[in-house]
């Protein structure tokens, strides 16, 4: 009861952000455009025509075309697709590694502890983006194996902060009482501490998918994520870097969409940082 | 403090020797560096011979002590694709590497700090306001796209500045104009990120006791926000400073690439995308050790300032 109430009320607090509900406007809008991709292109985005080469935007062409005379508007169309696929399989793998370690980390405390977050000083003593570079590269690139890179040098963060989140929860009052009435570990990891952690691991987790898909577009950019013709974003705007100087609009339009979306999923994450924060709860 | 200090040292060991086995296994998930130095046509006895001579016919272990050995003597080993040292290569980029890292922190503390406390002393007002959007817009922002843009503003269009290589020393009016877009490419972003750490901060401590304390015995404002106020919301802000500098590191490596700095950054790309592991080694080592000891100096810092943190 209380539960749904406080529930309800965080709801319209979001509701009432105006920059949350611009958000997360961005945010379906992408999706939207990443579902119906191959109905709202105007061309074939990987189809060569050699007739069109580096045009500017035109009505034809809204956003220009590349030297293989590929029209922009439908790769970068095409490239919402590979941004959220990237930006979700990032984050669900970093949350499986990161939450499960973090997890057990906080809640098992002692030697098991002192191991995991050894481990974790170890991987983020390696620069994130660093680290999924050399990673990628040592496999030889590709989308999947970017996907993989990214993950596996990234989810310290993750780990942190759903240990300290199950730090904090294990000592209070409720979980010492469900303890006491026999409730075995399984049961109040799941059912009792784990509920309560992910408010602030679902705010994490919303402003991490921006940073998830700005770190692909690099990898890409640097040709170690999706290969040649792809249209991701991050690799069209490499195709475009070398003819910067008299055909702009390649690399402009698809980093234009990434900071579109990045921006998205920020004021998302922004919104429901502020709406799940319980230290407004008692300000209110 | 000294105890601390010792204490910390200890606990970076284990860091340190999980970092070489993290770096010493993409040696060889990276495929047969010999494979890779001959090429597919060479015959076989000549690559075992190779194997032989530089010890990789031996237990994986071995070669793993043999590499710490070398690492401890300074020997980062041999490129596989330039005749050269490794210790060779990265001693001519490091300091490009450093110089555009610096002036870009530099110029990051520079306006975080008194953006972040004015958006703090006058919170939700139109600067604040302003603050917020134009901070979520630049994290928004991928680092080499900013960099292309830039380069065509400020370099093709208006001709206003070089947009590529480094142009000699930073004191130099060459140096300056070189380094111009790539700092302001590398800084722009974290100063984003530091000026509403700033404010947050600021914001915490400004409704502090002490501060009302500051006030009621009728200090003035200025002495109140800068001297009761800055000097304590600053603390998380170094922890800080010290958990983003990876960040900027990686930032370094995207922003070099766009302009053709020759720093690290540029040689580990190349180095990546040539298979040239040794060379790749040598760099993420250094770069993970210079990532530590930031992070050992801002703990001391924070241990130093706060001294609660050293009897913990």
């Amino acid at each position: 009861m209380f539960g749904r109430l406080r529930a309800s009320r965080r709801l319209r607090r979001f509701a009432r952000n105006r920059l949350a509900l611009v958000g997360l406007g961005v945010v379906l809008f992408v999706i939207f455009l990443a579902a119906l991709a191959s109905a709202v292109s105007p061309y074939n985005p990987i189809e060569h025509n050699y007739d069109e080469i580096l045009l500017a935007p035109s009505v034809r062409h809204l956003m220009g075309t590349d030297d293989l005379g590929r029209d922009i508007l439908s790769r970068v169309l095409y490239g919402s697709r590979y941004a959220l696929l990237i930006g979700v399989a990032v984050v669900l793998l970093e949350l499986a590694i990161g939450a499960t370690m973090g997890f057990i980390a906080g809640y098992f405390g002692g030697k098991i502890d002192t191991v995991i977050m050894r481990i974790v000083d170890m991987v983020l003593a390696i620069p994130t983006l660093i680290l999924a570079i050399a990673i990628a590269g040592a496999f030889g690139g590709g989308l999947w194996v970017m996907i993989l890179a990214i993950a596996v040098a990234g989810w310290g963060e993750f780990s942190r902060l759903v240990r300290a989140q199950v730090l904090s929860l294990k000592e209070l009052t409720y979980v010492e009482a469900v303890r006491a009435v026999g409730a075995g570990n399984v049961r109040i990891m799941f059912r009792h501490i784990l509920p309560n952690s992910m408010g602030p691991v679902l705010v994490y987790t919303t402003l991490y998918m921006p940073t998830a898909i700005l770190w692909s577009a690099a990898l890409s950019f640097l040709g170690l994520g999706a290969q040649p013709p792809t249209p991701e974003w991050g690799s069209i705007i490499s195709d475009g870097r070398s003819f910067i100087s008299y055909a702009w609009w390649i690399a402009t339009f698809p980093g234009l969409a990434i900071m579109l979306t990045t921006l998205g999923f920020n004021f998302v994450g922004d919104g429901l940082r502020d709406a799940l924060d319980p230290r407004f709860d008692r300000q209110m | 403090m000294l105890t601390y200090i010792v204490r910390r040292l200890l606990i970076l060991i284990p860091v340190l020797v999980g970092v070489t086995l993290i770096i010493f296994s993409l040696m060889h998930v990276s495929g047969d560096p010999v494979r890779l130095m001959y090429g597919p046509n060479v015959p076989k006895e000549k690559v075992d011979e190779k194997r032989i001579e530089l010890g990789l016919d031996k237990p994986i272990y071995v070669q793993y002590g043999n590499w710490i050995n070398q690492l401890l003597h300074g020997d980062f080993g041999r490129s596989i694709h330039v005749q050269d040292r490794v210790s060779n290569l990265i001693r001519a980029r490091i300091g490009a590497t450093l110089e555009l890292t610096l002036v870009a922190l530099v110029f990051t503390l520079f306006f975080s700090i008194p953006i972040g406390v004015v958006s703090a002393v006058k919170p939700y007002t139109a600067f604040d306001n302003v603050g917020r959007i134009f901070a979520l817009f630049w994290v928004s922002m991928p680092y080499f796209w900013l960099g292309l843009v830039f380069m065509l503003l400020f370099g093709v269009r208006l001709h206003w500045l070089p947009i590529s290589g480094r142009g000699g020393s930073l004191w130099s009016i060459a140096g300056l104009r070189h380094i111009l877009l790539p700092a302001l490419t590398l800084g722009l972003p974290p100063l984003a990120l530091f000026m509403r750490l700033v404010r947050s901060s600021m914001l915490e401590v400004i409704n502090e006791d002490y501060i009302r304390t500051a006030r009621s015995k009728g200090l003035r404002e200025g002495r109140v926000v800068f001297r009761h106020g800055l000097r304590n919301a600053l603390i998380p802000v170094v922890t800080l400073l010290g958990l983003r500098l990876p960040w900027l590191f990686g930032g370094a490596v995207i922003t070099e690439t766009v302009f053709a700095w020759p720093g690290m950054g540029r040689l580990l790309v190349d180095a990546v995308t040539q298979r040239d592991y040794p060379v790749v080694q040598g760099i993420v080592l250094i770069l993970a050790t210079l990532v530590i000891l930031s992070n050992l100096l801002a703990d001391l810092v924070y241990a130093y300032i706060d001294p609660r943190i050293r009897y913990e």
